[in-house]
């Protein structure tokens, strides 16, 4: 972990999960639900991977992007926060933030490309409107810590940096994103707990180094769980579901 | 709070100047009373939104907060632009430093370049590279504080390998390895900028006046001497490396003639050629030149311009302030338009004034941008071939590895 994460505003903005899973009052009034809620935000955090990996940008922002997404909803409402309009712009602008630009043109006409649905349709001033708004939502707060540099060193320092192990890791943490977790937790916590279920999955024995690391394990394990059961809900996020559930915001006509 | 309130917070007065991105105002923070400054940043013009440069601003300046960084008091729309609130500054160095009316003891010169130091030493703790050192990007407050400021070209360094663009720093001030070329550079960087500015001080003109990129490097092996490899092993390595024709370098005594022996000794370790064995800004503020007599001048008591009176005036010397393009004296950018002090430069090099500062500095700051453009897809190579939306492990291996799990540290330390 870079030795500021502990004086970074990413530190200082970690929440509760019980703070993080608030469904606004306006957004409870049109029946949205925490599972709800929850679905949508996975959802367009799968979203922004997708277009991401059409467009090509980097990882980094993709998981800056989803970041964004999930603190926009931790201060701002469904129902006038459109996801499918939030979350294309939250790629928009972590692409800004994280140094690589993306044209505005490029991602609607991807978005056009991919997703035929009317929900999905927003045009390029629509998208830079909802950039303002989310810088205020964020209340400008940009810089975003994320555990994949920790776990290529943390690998490495427990000698299990081959490429089975590093990509199996990645991958976890990869998923990580369809989930709170990044809003709760420092990055290498998170880091950690990825490496551990990749290390049991590949039946790597290092409770020993984890024993020399001055970190709490129960914490470590919590979040390992936490991965875990999120793997036994994600089959039951579908489309229909989505659906479902963003039409209760009754968004567009 | 609603857009119209937070507009409201602040009293409008007059412009101070056109800036890199947008229009500077002074204006009055009702809440507070304090006098701020405004830049307005336009979006309706670019159809790219919030401008790169002043989204990177943004970014840094609120995770730093420093007695010697300018403070990004608040931020907010209105009316389709987005507006950035900054404490309101007095001055700048560069102000100071051409002011023939002020005479600079060696303690005021001390406490500026302390003061200097003092942020980048912040900035670099924070992993922040400035990139933009110079005399007119720092300002000075009505405390005689002195801040860093402008953020526009500053960036992250975290992970080593990452490749930088070399166009950064108004010429003069920009470290050799950058001039040969090197796109894997770090704090170092901002350390020789630093040392060109406190040779400034000393001075009281430019040290190092490059007329263009090669002729930087002659200026500074003219000062320094040709670097020998045992001085700076990696040197032929860089992507720019060129002989040049040897040439000794000049006694620092010859160079410095009013130094005392402790500021030239920290002027060689920061003009240090090897980057890996330049001082770091925090070595260079734990430098005995800093506990030793004169201590620094009292930021209160340090001289600065006396304000004129006049509109004009105070446009023009509040407009250096805040914001570069008018300002920005390396030819490669534009010359700042100094009547009143013609010829002080010397042989001063032929610039087209036609250039606009604002726009050649936002020109770098796109190219940054591209710079990162090529290797986007790098980290996807990995797992490009996974369909995103199938997670990593499937739920059979779940409940297998949940027992396996739970078994291990039943009782963690």
């Amino acid at each position: 972990m870079a030795a500021n994460f502990w004086t970074s505003s990413h530190y200082k903005q970690l929440l509760d999960q019980e703070e993080v899973n608030v469904v606004k009052p306006l957004d409870k009034e049109k029946g949205l639900t925490l599972e709800d809620f929850k679905l949508i935000k996975t959802h367009m955090a799968n979203y922004i991977w997708k277009l991401a990996q059409h467009i090509k940008v980097r990882q980094r922002v993709v998981a800056t992007a989803i970041t964004y997404m999930r603190r926009v909803y931790t201060r701002k409402c469904m129902s006038q926060y459109d996801p499918c309009l939030v979350a294309p712009t939250c790629l928009y602008l972590a692409a800004k933030a994280e140094e690589s630009m993306l044209q505005a043109r490029l991602l609607v006409f991807y978005i056009k490309k991919l997703y035929s649905d009317e929900k999905y349709r927003y045009e390029i001033k629509d998208i830079l409107e909802m950039e303002m708004k989310i810088l205020e939502a964020l209340d400008y707060y940009l810089v975003v810590f994320h555990p994949y540099r920790s776990v290529s060193q943390l690998l490495q320092d427990a000698g299990l940096n081959d490429t089975s192990m590093t990509q199996l890791t990645w991958g976890l943490v990869n998923d990580t994103y369809r989930m709170d977790l990044i809003l709760v937790h420092p990055p290498h916590l998170i880091a950690l707990a990825c490496i551990y279920i990749a290390s049991v999955h590949r039946d790597k024995d290092i409770t020993a180094w984890f024993e020399e690391l001055r970190v709490d394990m129960n914490v470590v394990k919590n979040i390992s769980m936490e991965i875990l059961d999120f793997y036994e809900v994600h089959k039951m996020i579908t489309e229909e579901r989505f659906n479902a559930a963003v039409n209760k915001l009754g968004l567009r006509p | 709070m609603s857009e119209k309130k937070i507009a409201d917070r602040y009293l409008k007065r007059e412009v101070l100047g056109e800036g890199t991105y947008g229009v500077v105002y002074k204006a009055i923070d009702i809440k507070t009373g304090n006098t701020v400054a405004i830049k307005k940043i336009r979006i309706g013009k670019q159809k790219e939104g919030v401008n790169f440069t002043a989204l990177r601003e943004i970014k840094l300046l609120k995770e730093l907060k420093d007695p010697n960084i300018i403070e990004l008091i608040d931020a907010f729309p209105h009316k389709g632009n987005l507006h950035l609130v900054f404490e309101f500054m007095e001055t700048d160095l560069e102000a100071v430093i051409r002011d023939r009316n002020i005479f600079l003891s060696p303690a005021d010169i001390k406490s500026y370049f302390q003061m200097t130091l003092k942020g980048l030493a912040y900035c670099h703790k924070k992993w922040v590279l400035h990139r933009d050192m110079k005399p007119n990007n720092l300002l000075i407050g009505p405390d005689g504080q002195l801040k860093l400021a402008d953020f526009g070209l500053a960036r992250i360094f975290g992970s080593p390998d990452r490749k930088f663009t070399h166009q950064v720093f108004a010429r003069w001030y920009r470290a050799p390895e950058l001039l040969f070329g090197t796109k894997q550079y770090g704090a170092a960087v901002d350390v020789w900028a630093a040392a060109c500015i406190f040779a400034e001080l000393l001075t009281r003109r430019p040290f190092l006046p490059g007329a263009s990129d090669i002729d930087q490097l002659g200026k500074i092996f003219q000062a320094f001497g040709t670097p020998s490899p045992s001085q700076w092993p990696d040197l032929e390595y860089l992507p720019d490396y060129v002989e040049y024709q040897p040439a000794p370098a000049q006694p620092w005594r010859t160079l410095f003639p009013t130094a005392s022996d402790d500021a030239i000794d920290l002027l060689s370790k920061m003009f240090t050629y090897d980057p890996k064995a330049r001082i770091s800004a925090q070595q260079a503020l734990e430098h005995r030149y800093f506990s030793s007599a004169p201590l620094p001048t009292e930021p209160a008591k340090l001289p600065r311009p006396v304000p004129k009176r006049g509109s004009q005036s105070l446009r023009a010397s509040d407009l250096n302030c805040l914001e570069g393009p008018t300002v920005l004296s390396p030819p490669r950018k534009t010359r700042r338009v100094m009547p009143d002090r013609d010829g002080f430069e010397g042989n001063a090099i032929p610039v087209d004034k036609n250039v606009h500062g604002g726009e050649i500095r936002q020109a770098a700051g796109h190219y940054t941008g591209n710079s990162d453009q090529f290797p986007t897809s790098v980290d996807f190579s990995v797992f490009g071939s996974r369909p995103m939306s199938r997670p990593t492990i499937n739920s059979a291996d779940r409940s297998h590895l949940k027992r396996k799990l739970d078994l291990e540290f039943q009782n963690p330390e």
